[in-house]
């Protein structure tokens, strides 16, 4: 098969990534590829380059050199160098949805109107088709009796999982997640992890930065080690966490509580 | 008083309220268009955007009426009384709401445009929808206490003989030899105006209360 064509069928693509910010390279040379359906999780210590290279799949970071392809579509420049018009550039993030550490709700708008924003002012989907498609993945993650609640009032879960439905209202080729529990209190993360497990079982192609070992041990179909920008380990979730090829992984998962099973 | 003062306060009243309303209302959307304009820091624009709303706002409202009321005719512009005294109390306004809008920029939320710009919105879908909703509800506090300065500031168009809500009284006293009762009664007025504006205020303040995450 050849490089185009691996391109097109993969969800993401990602080719020679590299990433400077001043003078530190935060990724060096990044190969990645994601399957449709595929979990890939990508852990590393902070500062490892993880969130970066996970910005730079959907452009809110621009990389140096290299190439990231989304279903097919080139992100971010065209491959004689043109950078893409900003029109453009938004169709092609509308393939990914993204879920942030910190929620990122908008406060001026109910939960309802956060997950049907995207798809009436975006897609032009139409208002009643907007909304039976918010209710029912609001339903999905487990907050149907909010759609008339303001963010300011529910909790980080809550938040999270609005967040959730609310990338999913765009159908894209791939979900981002970067660190979604990182911000929430212990006792919230169940919440939000049983509704990416959902999502994984489902069938959605996704790409997660997370420090849950074990739950990355459950759901990845590949795992990522990141270290100073280079990925110096990649494996299916058993070889990863039971027979580390790396000393690096094997101190990392030392110092992390290693889940004994999956 | 009799009935003929009392009408020609609520005649001075009304031009105090329209010309200060025309103002208002071009000054709110032109300081926006001047903070947007800004914020692509274009060479040269930039600087003379600048200049003008710090000569803006040091200028007092008075000298401005006059200038702009003196200097047409020099010109070429025939300028009626009202338009010249609607074009001074907005190049003053403009530059005030300028830099209001702007801090409103700078304070937004990085995070939230990201979000929007993640899920696939264009940056004037995300400006309209994301950003200009919310910054109208931060920045009204600030508008409106523009606003009210804006209309305290009006009596100074009187300069170029516009008979406004503080210049009819002194044409009523002059009259009547009472200048109490019109002056009284022409407080009262410009209360209940700013009353309206404060009132608006509050409903935004409610909204407010939503966007304190």
């Amino acid at each position: 098969m050849s490089e185009a064509n691996t391109s097109e069928t993969a969800a993401v693509s990602i080719r020679h990534l590299s990433k400077s910010f001043d003078d530190v390279e935060v990724l060096r040379d990044v190969e990645l590829e994601v399957k449709t359906g595929e979990v890939v999780t990508i852990i590393g210590s902070s500062g490892s380059g993880k969130s970066t290279l996970l910005r730079c799949i959907n452009w809110l970071e621009k990389p140096d050199r290299g190439s990231i392809h989304i279903a097919g579509q080139r992100i971010g420049v065209h491959d004689d160098g043109r950078p893409m018009p900003v029109r453009e550039l938004a169709k092609v993030r509308a393939q990914t949805g993204m879920v942030f550490q910190g929620f990122n709700l908008w406060p001026h708008l109910n939960v309802l109107h956060n997950v049907t924003e995207a798809p009436i002012h975006v897609q032009g989907k139409s208002k009643r088709e907007a909304e039976e498609l918010a209710t029912a993945l609001l339903e999905k993650v487990g907050m149907s009796q909010k759609h008339d609640s303001y963010p300011n009032t529910l909790s980080g879960g809550q938040k999270q999982r609005v967040a959730i439905a609310r990338a999913l209202a765009m159908q894209p080729a791939v979900m981002l997640f970067d660190e979604p529990t990182s911000a929430l209190d212990p006792e919230l993360v169940g919440e939000v992890l049983a509704v990416i497990k959902d999502l994984s079982a489902e069938g959605y192609t996704m790409v997660m930065v997370t420090h849950e070992m074990a739950f990355a041990r459950a759901v990845s179909d590949q795992v990522v080690f990141l270290e100073k920008g280079l990925i110096i380990e990649r494996a299916d979730p058993e070889t990863f966490f039971t027979t580390p090829k790396t000393d690096r992984v094997r101190k990392f998962l030392e110092n992390h509580d290693t889940p004994s099973s999956a | 008083m009799n009935a003929s003062a009392w009408n020609m306060l609520l005649e001075g009243a009304w031009t105090t309220v329209w010309i200060s309303a025309v103002s208002i209302a071009i000054g709110v959307v032109a300081g926006l268009v001047i903070a947007l304009i800004r914020l692509a820091r274009i060479p040269i624009i930039d600087q003379l955007l600048v200049l003008y709303i710090s000569v803006a706002r040091a200028t007092p409202l008075v000298t401005l009426a006059l200038f702009i009321f003196l200097s047409a005719p020099d010109l070429g512009l025939d300028l009626n009384r009202s338009v010249a005294g609607i074009l001074a109390l907005t190049l003053n306004t403009t530059a005030f709401n300028a830099e209001i809008w702007r801090s409103a920029f700078r304070n937004f939320s990085r995070e939230q445009s990201e979000a929007a710009m993640a899920i696939g919105m264009t940056p004037w879908v995300t400006f309209r929808r994301i950003m200009l909703p919310q910054m109208v509800i931060t920045s009204l506090p600030g508008l409106v206490n523009e606003m009210s300065f804006l209309i305290k500031g009006s009596p100074a168009i009187a300069v170029i003989g516009i008979v406004d809500l503080t210049r009819v009284t002194n044409r009523i006293s002059a009259v009547t030899y009472e200048p109490l009762p019109p002056i009284l009664v022409a407080g009262a007025l410009y209360m209940a105006i700013i009353g309206c504006l404060v009132w608006l205020q509050r409903l935004a303040e409610r909204r407010a209360n939503r966007l304190a995450m």
